[in-house]
């Protein structure tokens, strides 16, 4: 009888890499979140130029207040729904307009960037923040 | 003579899985967000429905994180007023003043605190100042 040779297996031994590779993908599946869409809006400061000329002529401005709550263009106290269709008007009036902001200390962000984005939406290009104490 | 009987191998095909897995990794790992760090992920931003969402970012932008409690920081890196102010001229000393500046308030943070900073932004000679908010289309 003649005599059978062993065959030897020469096989990797995956299982514990592949165990490894799956807890490598749980961890980056879990830990991955998508990304928030990020709208700037872009506010006026003084220049820090001193030296920069001064118009000579006084721009108009329009004034909106931003209160706890409430908020007033040219000092009357509006809804935002009517300040929208004001603020669209007068923007078509004249988109250069110098917009300025009125903030209460109290307010809260996002009652600032409700209006910031109520007027860059209707046109507005000018737009610039001031504090109320 | 004895016949010899053939050994069937019956092993499942794990090396196209692999394949698969291995390259649902590489792209996790590509694309996990570089700027994952400097994000403050506790600040919720307030909703901007008429603005677009910013795709480019001048690389020299400051990204100041506000918190609701107030607390102020850089790549969360909690700062006062006069540290902000020190990193700030010092990119001003740098880049120069007209370096964009990009404020990450919560929406629930009080004004107060968002003027503290702008204060402090005004004072390191800067203006380009962009508040952030949530692009909803």
């Amino acid at each position: 009888m003649g005599r059978i040779k062993e065959v030897e297996a020469l096989e990797c031994p995956m299982s514990a890499m592949i165990d490894v590779v799956f807890q490598l993908l749980i961890y980056f599946i879990i830990t991955q979140k998508d990304e928030t869409p990020e709208a700037h809006l872009a506010v006026n400061l003084p220049s820090p130029d001193k030296d920069a000329v001064q118009p000579q002529k006084k721009p108009q401005l329009l004034e909106i207040e931003v209160h706890p709550g409430q908020v007033l263009l040219q000092g009357v106290p509006r809804s935002v729904d009517m300040i929208q269709d004001t603020l669209a008007y007068l923007a078509k009036l004249d988109p250069d307009q110098t917009v300025i902001i009125k903030t209460n200390v109290m307010a809260k962000t996002s009652e600032l960037v409700a209006i910031l984005d109520l007027c860059k939406g209707v046109g507005f290009k000018k737009l610039n923040i001031m504090t109320l104490k | 003579m004895a016949k010899i009987r053939q050994t069937e191998s019956l092993q499942t095909p794990v090396s196209a899985l692999i394949d698969v897995v291995f390259q649902l990794i590489i792209f996790f790992v590509v694309t996990a967000a570089q700027d994952k760090d400097i994000m403050d992920e506790t600040i919720r931003l307030a909703q901007s429905k008429n603005s677009p969402a910013v795709e480019k970012r001048d690389p020299r932008t400051v990204i100041i994180n506000v918190r609701p409690n107030g607390q102020v920081n850089i790549q969360l890196i909690p700062l006062t007023s006069q540290q902000l102010q020190q990193i700030l001229m010092a990119s001003v000393a740098k880049y120069g003043n007209d370096i964009p500046v990009v404020i990450r308030s919560d929406a629930t943070t009080l004004f107060n605190e968002v003027d503290r900073v702008l204060q402090t932004i005004g004072k390191a000679g800067l203006y380009r100042v962009r508040i952030s908010a949530e692009a909803v289309q």
